[in-house]
């Protein structure tokens, strides 16, 4: 990406450019949106609640009493009389990359103001989230019906529903914000409120077609951390 | 001026009371003296770089407290009395902590000759197991606790069977002797804390935590939990009698094992069983 | 609705002319700042008592929201502590207290202290009203984000003291929360108690993340021109660096509620071993207690520093501003803010050197803990080096930063016994960590709340409070804080382990009765000492000295604002422009003893300002 122009600014590349930004007046980070840079931050603590997850999970799939379920055994699908091992979180996961891939198209028509295709790679990423979180639930009443609960589970260690469970819907819950945003701003795009500026409900900034980077940045991190929870559940 | 001089009296006043305290650690009664000797060494220490800090701030009040026509020194950095400020504090932290980082690896290199005793907790109260002949503890089992099996001793282990229950909450230790306390709780988190032997450790459920001290005064002391473990936590005392090496062994001899134990219950079901036959 | 925006207003400060000079010469001007590089903020003018005073957008009403409900909440604590110490000073007197009461006490006072309290008001109440003033900025930058933030805390504040009306009354577990003990019976508050606090945190920390992201990005993209990092306030710092940690550390404080919640309501057991109690063993298997210990450590020593640095930063400015000198090694400090924020992520474990841990952590965290302390005592050793050849006004405000100093150092030097692995074991668990803590982040901190209120009082009402009720505030509390916490180490010494309801008769605890009173009538009067600023608040509303602008002659921009109290929008028409540091007193050759930020460099080109 090209810098900003700044007028009175000169930038400069690499590491003398980043202390020559951090040590001038104004901003630090330059010609970056405040929000974007919000949700950059955001993201950051988010990925610390993330890795407390997954650490607690590495530490209790560790000092269980009681062996872990083989993954590839739980998770696997029975179709057409063969057992595949991983079929469904394969479909998901493509699923919600994909999503990635739309939601990143949605950002460039955006700022093309490209209203009409920027709305609806808007609406087919939302349509891909909803797909996933609807193979999730699918996946958790399967569990469920093999009687694996928070509290117990009868393929091994207890901890292993519990964590599972905990984890899966703690990412479930950010893509189904995620996906209730993405409907969101799928309308507002039809409706050109970020063409001609029209203030949010609540909020009453300015509409602008930044806000969909920003949302963008905050779906690819919900992909990014799918792909962690799928090599800690699935593949460990 | 008043505030400089009651900040003095306060400074002193805390330098006097550390000389006069009638408030002061018990004598040690085990090995770790050298723990005391680090607390003395961070006293003289920390304490004199907390009075003069203190006293430099009280002068600065009395020598620079405000006037009309003065002006403050103009001065935003000394390179130089920075750099020297902060490799002396360096080196004085340096200094402390490498004591302290010996004696800690003293504290957890348990000695071979070491006694081990089992400590276990629960809510609230103690109960100490020690190795029968064999010199080795059986394993144990929480689900395996019952009034017939009241540490849970796994039956199927050999070591378990000669093990000696005190089932109450005082231990006898022999004086002189290292002993390696391991602690296990069923319930929550306790701490076995006996201030004379300075060392102390967390029970934990689920896992066996340890420590180690030699008792080196005989005496009764009094055994407190220093870990918070629910409404009853200030009232799980215990106790330690430290013995000279022939009234341990007497106290030893009089001291029920797991077999007895159990030869116990089994006269007593028999009995029972005897009894219903009638 | 529009307005209600200052859309079509034209703001000159956009332009790309300069205050002051021509520009036009072939030399440089020297008092050229670049042109603003960041659009004028649009902000929502509230018309309605609620739009302005209620759900208002400003940032210092609502940090003013912040400090009064945080204050609540810290009175409320302050009642629990003299309940506390009845019981531990005069048992016969609170024959109405049983066992139970008295750990859930310890418990509310504990953790309203340092969350609710505390955190609160350093980063809520001081950042917020603070933060846009110092940078420059019209506002925080998401001012809609900043007012929920505000109710996410009331709400959490309502559902942490609605646990005192639910059967089993509040969790008595400690401000640690430790599982299992938490959650089982045994210990009060097991059921409802516990899960409210749970619930309370994690809005804690939902309402405290929209905050801080408001903090951190008009620290890092909102600042005015000519304001760089390197000439902010040592305040703002301070509440920037303790954000940084707080985003981070409480994450952790979320996971660790988050599955102590599941544990106790859906009997998961993330933290619950087996447990055998009254002869049953409980349906929980396999969990680990000390992975909670982890959890709550990695965000509790960092919560330390969320309080202390804010501190920091304050009692630095305030420092300056009445020794009438610049703070000494302003790069130091900086450095020493970020240097502890970034290493108090390295010690947590040092609370936990008799828990159970791996005994060979205590090598690192004893290691990471002292090194800690050496850029703390540099700023120590830089804020007396302030007061040397300063012009020391003694006012209040100067009183409480030298009761700073002095509670400062004394907990700061017990610390480094605690840090010390060895030296903790005899010490742990006893009352010399329960006056450690209390010298170092209770007192210290608060040392630095009274002075801050004392010295920014007068730009948020436009008054002065009585400096004479001001000074008997202060000897009370500091000469009273004073003697409960310094004897209380010795209680520590002898062996007295901290949370015990009761002493009993231990041969070497009877000697410790007489100290318990003492500290006991101590901690009574403290604490009735602290309505006197209650009430000279109240006084000076009505009938305080009018303080005009910039009473205290200071250089920072906050006092420069072109009305007193500073109205919504804080600057007027025009945005400052910054031409210096914030610390430019007695600069030889000027006419007065302080040149103020947007002071540009040709009106003081004959004097000798060294660092700009």
């Amino acid at each position: 990406m090209s810098d900003p122009k700044i007028e009175g600014y000169e930038f400069k590349p690499g590491f003398k450019g980043m202390a020559q930004d951090t040590g001038s007046d104004q901003t630090m980070f330059k010609g970056v949106h405040w929000g974007k840079a919000m949700m950059w931050i955001f993201l950051l603590s988010d990925t610390f609640i993330f890795s407390c997850f997954l650490i607690s999970y590495m530490k209790g799939r560790g000092s269980t009493l009681i062996d872990w379920p083989n993954p590839s055994e739980v998770f696997g699908l029975h179709v057409f009389g063969v057992d595949v091992p991983l079929l469904l979180i394969a479909i998901m996961t493509f699923v919600l990359i994909t999503s990635s891939g739309t939601m990143a198209l949605a950002v460039k028509y955006g700022y093309e103001k490209n209203k009409k295709m920027c709305g609806w790679l808007i609406l087919a990423t939302a349509i891909g989230g909803l797909t996933f979180v609807g193979m999730q639930a699918f996946e958790w009443s399967k569990l469920i019906h093999e009687g694996v609960r928070p509290w117990e589970n009868p393929f091994g260690a207890p901890q292993f529903g519990s964590f599972f469970f905990m984890i899966t819907g703690f990412h479930g819950t950010h893509v189904s914000i995620g996906v209730i945003f993405l409907f969101i701003y799928a309308y507002k795009t039809f409706k050109g409120h970020y063409d001609e500026g029209k203030r949010g409900w609540f909020t009453s900034i300015k509409g602008d077609y930044v806000e969909i980077e920003i949302l963008g940045l905050y779906w690819h991190f919900v992909d990014l951390v799918w792909v962690f929870i799928f090599a800690f559940f699935y593949l460990w | 001026m008043h505030a400089g001089i009651i900040f003095f009296l306060v400074i002193l006043g805390s330098v006097l009371f550390h000389i006069f305290t009638p408030w002061y650690w018990t004598d040690v009664a085990s090995n770790w003296g050298g723990m005391d000797d680090t607390i003395t060494l961070t006293f003289w220490v920390g304490g004199g770089v907390f009075v003069a800090v203190c006293l430099f701030m009280v002068y600065c009040v009395f020598k620079f407290s405000y006037k009309e026509d003065r002006k403050a020194e103009y001065k935003p950095e000394d390179k130089k009395l920075e750099r020297i400020l902060t490799w002396t504090t360096t080196l004085g932290v340096a200094a402390l902590l490498a004591p302290g980082l010996i004696i800690w690896n003293q504290f957890i290199s348990v000695p071979k000759n070491a006694i081990e005793i089992d400590v276990m907790a629960w809510q609230w109260g103690w109960q100490y197991r020690l190795p029968g002949e064999d010199g080795k503890l059986g394993t144990t089992q929480v689900t395996n606790i019952n009034d017939n099996n009241p540490f849970g001793i796994n039956l199927d282990d050999p070591y378990g069977k000669d093990d000696v229950m005190v089932q109450t909450d005082v231990i006898n230790l022999e004086n002189n002797r290292p002993v390696k306390i391991l602690l296990r709780s069923v319930d929550v988190l306790h701490n076995w804390y006996v201030p004379q032997f300075r060392a102390k450790m967390d029970a934990v459920p689920g896992i066996v935590t340890y420590y180690w001290f030699e008792p080196n005064k005989t005496g009764e002391y009094e055994v407190l939990c220093a870990e918070y473990c629910g409404v009853g936590h200030y009232a799980m005392r215990g106790g330690v009698v430290v013995q000279d090496n022939q009234d341990y062994e007497n106290w030893l001899q009089e001291q029920e094992t797991f077999s007895d134990l159990m030869a116990k219950q089994k006269l007593l079901e028999t009995g029972e069983t005897k009894l219903a036959k009638k | 609705m529009s307005e209600d925006y200052n859309d079509n207003k034209t703001i000159q400060a956009q332009s790309s002319e300069t205050i002051s000079g021509s520009g036009s010469g072939v030399s440089p001007d020297i008092d050229y700042v670049r042109p603003a590089e960041i659009p004028e903020q649009d902000l929502y003018h509230g018309h309605s008592f609620i739009t302005k005073w209620v759900f208002c957008q400003d940032a210092k009403v609502i940090g003013v929201q912040y400090f009064l409900l945080a204050t609540f909440t810290g009175i409320i604590g302050l009642i629990l502590s003299w309940l506390m110490r009845l019981q531990l000073g005069f048992p016969e007197l609170a024959s109405f207290m049983t066992a139970e009461h008295y750990y859930q006490f310890v418990t509310m006072h504990g953790m309203i202290m340092v969350v609710y309290f505390l955190t609160a008001l350093f980063l809520g109440g001081f950042g917020n009203f603070l933060i846009p003033l110092m940078v420059g900025a019209r506002d925080m930058v998401f001012p809609y984000l900043n007012m929920v933030s505000f109710w996410m805390f009331f709400i959490a504040v309502g559902v942490l003291l609605a646990s005192f009306f639910v059967p089993g009354g509040p969790t008595g577990s400690g401000w640690t929360l430790y599982p299992p003990q938490a959650i089982l019976e045994g210990t009060p508050g097991s059921g409802m108690g516990i899960m409210l606090m749970c619930i309370s945190l994690i809005l804690f920390v939902a309402g405290f993340t929209m905050g801080g992201l408001n903090y951190l990005i008009t620290v890092l993209q909102a600042r005015t021109r000519g304001m760089t990092l390197m000439r902010m306030p040592l305040t703002v710092w301070g509440i920037f660096t303790a954000t940084v940690l707080a985003m981070l550390a409480f994450p952790a404080l979320l996971v660790g509620a988050l599955m102590m919640s599941l544990d106790n309501i859906l009997g998961t057991s993330f933290f619950m071993p087996t447990i055998l109690k009254a002869g049953e063993v409980l349906e929980y298997g396999g969990g680990s207690p000390i992975l909670f210990q982890h959890l709550f450590w990695f965000f509790g020593h960092p919560e330390v520093y969320i309080v202390a640095l804010p501190a920091f930063g304050i009692i630095s400015d305030l420092i300056s501003v009445h020794a009438r000198k610049n703070i000494f090694g302003y790069r130091m400090m900086v450095w020493a803010i970020v240097g502890i924020g970034a290493l108090s992520f390295f010690v947590w474990a040092h609370h936990m050197y008799v828990s159970g841990m791996n005994p060979w952590f205590g090598f690192f965290f004893a290691t990471t803990t002292l090194i800690i302390a050496v850029p703390t005592a540099m700023k120590v050793y830089n804020w007396i080096l302030t007061l040397w050849r300063g012009n020391i006004r003694l006012n209040t405000v100067m009183l409480w930063c030298l009761g700073f100093i002095v509670t400062f150092v004394n907990g700061g030097i017990t610390g480094i016994f605690l840090g010390n692995v060895t030296v903790d074991v005899p010490l742990s668990d006893t009352y010399f960590v329960i006056a450690h803590f209390h010298m170092v982040m209770g007192i210290a901190p608060l040392m630095v709340i009274m002075g801050a209120v004392y010295h920014w009082f007068p730009l948020v009402a436009g008054r002065f409070l009585d400096e004479k009720l001001g000074k008997w505030h202060f000897w009370l509390t500091f000469l009273g804080a004073y003697s409960i916490y310094f004897p209380m180490h010795y209680l520590g010494f002898i062996g007295v382990p901290r949370r015990y309801f009761e002493m009993y008769d231990s041969p070497y605890m009877t000697s410790a009765v007489g100290m318990n009173e003492f500290i006991s009538m101590a901690a009574f009067i403290v604490g009735a000492a602290q309505f006197i600023l209650i009430y000279n608040i109240i006084r000076a509303l009505k009938i305080g000295k009018p303080s005009g602008h910039n009473p205290w002659k200071a250089c920072s921009l906050e006092w420069l604002t072109p009305s007193v109290p500073p109205e919504h929008g804080n600057w007027g028409e025009r945005l400052p422009v910054v031409h210096r540091w914030a610390y430019d007193y007695s600069v030889p050759g000027a006419k007065e003893d302080f040149i103020t930020q947007t002071t540009p460099p040709s009106d003081v080109a004959n004097t000798e300002v060294e660092k700009t």
